[in-house]
């Protein structure tokens, strides 16, 4: 395989591997031998599964070789968020309750990878049970932004961004509940969707706000994006909020021009946050702005007058949804069990050894929002504000077709910036969190980056079920651009740079 | 209403989970900074407006039809548990 090997997009590894130019298992010995390099200094993955990701990658050389057909992703390593249930392997969520868990069953995203011909190299750090903005909160270690490892990738996700930025895989998927697809991708230099809510099935997902989580893509360009989203997407009768109207997209709408688009930018929003959004930032989404109205785009400015809320209508929902989901971890059927004596003390030792501070802090918070007396004043109103947010967005996107704002504030941060400040931490969420809240699909692209190097990313937010339009969008700037071409130093040093 | 000590002992109850009384201070300075930010929900008028449990588009999502759908990997499910007797999971006695 020639040295750039692992710098092929999806889209052409699949079409070597089908036609026969590259096998699947030269292509996933070559993505091993770069995990191998690297890995262990970014603390990527959780459990790698190189033996098994070699089988696999056998089996589909030798359909090749009885010319069975492949499928749209044959022979491409793609690294899984530790909460998506892979059969027979570790899930722990990044926590210590589901330190044994080994899943009966395969997620309906992983079945439909499976289908696809794509090829599962391991399962990636996360914050516990996803929630966090740094992959500090991972009961097992901290993940380090490969542009930079003394800082944060990012999270949830941050495992399954940074192995795409580090060129271990070139493809993963993680999950976004409030931004924790989108964060990490944009702190990590790669593309990350949130789908709609509903377009991807979460059978198999680790359940955290479920009226919020999503499963999502990261990849280094557009197209393979696009490529991953149209293999996980649709209907699955397993989960009752996945829809049938988020359909596979065509590659080919992603080369139509920007032209004759109307993209919005909320002007209200960039103004307020003043000092607390970095000028790097600003510069590159005017910059953005700018590539795109040259292009032949339309901009408009959007009002959004309700995303000021978002945080705090956010952290009321989520916890509220976590503290009833994270009931089942009661150390009877999975996981670990701790204590002795009556049941109820087992129940008190199991989840207070077994969730970290976050987790816990939020089941609190979350358990308080819920209980008598309060449920009105916190959760019934957080979900009233939820509406006028949500309705912002759509009347927004009933005037343009994207609209363009950050993902995050600052670049990367320090690891251990935020983690002892854990409003600090939420307030980071500010331009992630709306979208998660209406609904809508939000995708971070790598737009350029800053003056010390780390990368910069910029989100569009879509209307519902129009992912492709997003995803073309960004396809345009990254036809003039490419920010995702750049290979961290960390990832280029044992070879592979072009 | 300040989170103090005996709050974050009450909820904690309530969640089942065991917290060192150590930590309760720090719990209870935490989730009442948050409560505090969280507050500026109440400067909004809400007074009319349907609250969103479930973002749905168009139709209500269709129900699966009531059939019974065996799950075939018993063994593999039950395997998972940290103690049982043969097909029952085990639990401190509570009667």
């Amino acid at each position: 395989m020639s040295a750039d090997g692992i710098l092929a997009s999806a889209e052409a590894i699949a079409a070597d591997v089908a036609s026969g130019k590259r096998s699947a298992v030269e292509v996933v010995t070559s993505f091993l031998a770069q995990a191998d390099r690297t890995a262990d200094t970014l603390r990527t993955y959780l459990h790698r599964m190189p033996e098994a990701a070699l089988e696999t990658a056998a089996a589909i050389d030798r359909r090749r070789a009885a010319k069975e057909s492949l499928g749209p992703l044959a022979g491409v390593p793609i690294a899984i968020k530790d909460n998506i249930c892979v059969r027979g392997v570790p899930t722990t969520c990044g926590s210590r309750i589901l330190e044994r868990y080994c899943p009966p069953y395969d997620a309906h995203v992983i079945e439909r990878l499976r289908a696809a011909d794509a090829v599962i190299v391991g399962k990636t750090n996360c914050d516990e049970f996803a929630m966090g903005s740094s992959t500090e909160n991972s009961a097992y270690a901290v993940t380090r932004n490969p542009w930079d490892p003394e800082r944060v990738p990012g999270g949830s996700s941050g495992g399954s961004a940074a192995t795409v930025a580090a060129c271990e895989a070139p493809l993963s998927l993680g999950s976004d509940t409030g931004g924790s697809v989108r964060q990490p991708a944009a702190f990590c230099g790669v593309y990350g969707l949130k789908p709609t809510y509903g377009a991807v099935s979460r059978y198999g997902l680790v359940a955290f706000a479920s009226s919020l989580d999503q499963i999502g893509p990261f990849a280094r360009t557009a197209r393979d994006t696009a490529l991953v989203q149209s293999a996980i997407c649709g209907r699955d009768a397993r989960d009752m909020t996945s829809r049938a109207e988020a359909t596979p997209i065509d590659l080919n709408d992603l080369e139509r021009p920007v032209a004759g688009l109307t993209i919005g930018v909320p002007r209200a929003i960039l103004d307020e946050a003043g000092d607390a959004l970095a000028p790097s930032i600003r510069a590159a989404l005017t910059s953005a702005a700018s590539a795109f109205e040259r292009a032949g785009a339309t901009l408009i400015d959007v009002a959004l007058p309700h995303a000021r809320y978002a945080i705090a209508t956010y952290y009321l929902i989520a916890p509220a949804e976590a503290s009833s989901n994270l009931a089942r971890y009661d150390g009877v059927r999975y996981g670990v069990r701790r204590g002795d004596g009556d049941l109820r003390a087992m129940y008190e030792a199991t989840r207070g050894a077994g969730f970290g501070r976050e987790v816990t802090r939020r089941i609190l918070l979350g358990t308080y929002a819920l209980s008598a007396g309060y449920y009105d004043a916190f959760y019934l109103r957080a979900q009233k504000v939820r509406t006028l947010i949500r309705q912002d967005f759509l009347e927004a996107l009933g005037r343009c077709d994207a609209i363009l704002m950050p993902v995050t504030p600052t670049p990367a941060f320090p690891i251990g910036e935020k983690a002892d400040d854990p409003l600090a931490m939420y307030l980071s969420d500010i331009f992630s969190i709306p979208a998660s809240l209406a609904g809508v699909p939000g995708l971070s692209f790598p737009a350029t980056f800053d003056a010390t190097g780390l990368p910069i990313g910029l989100q569009l937010v879509g209307r519902p079920f129009d992912e492709r339009t997003i995803l073309r969008v960004a396809r345009a700037y990254e036809r003039e651009h490419d920010a995702a071409s750049r290979v961290p130093p960390l990832a280029a040093a044992g070879g592979g740079a072009p | 209403m300040p989170i103090d000590v005996t709050v974050v002992h009450k909820i904690a109850s309530l969640a089942r989970l065991k917290i060192e009384p150590k930590d309760e201070e720090r719990y209870a300075r935490e989730l009442d900074a948050i409560l505090g930010y969280v507050a500026q929900l109440q400067e909004l008028d809400v007074t009319n407006i349907e609250p969103t449990s479930q973002v749905t588009e168009g139709a209500p999502p269709p129900l699966r039809t009531d059939e019974v759908c065996a799950f075939g990997e018993r063994e593999e499910a039950l395997g998972q548990a940290p103690d049982r007797d043969g097909d029952y999971f085990t639990v401190p006695q509570v009667v």
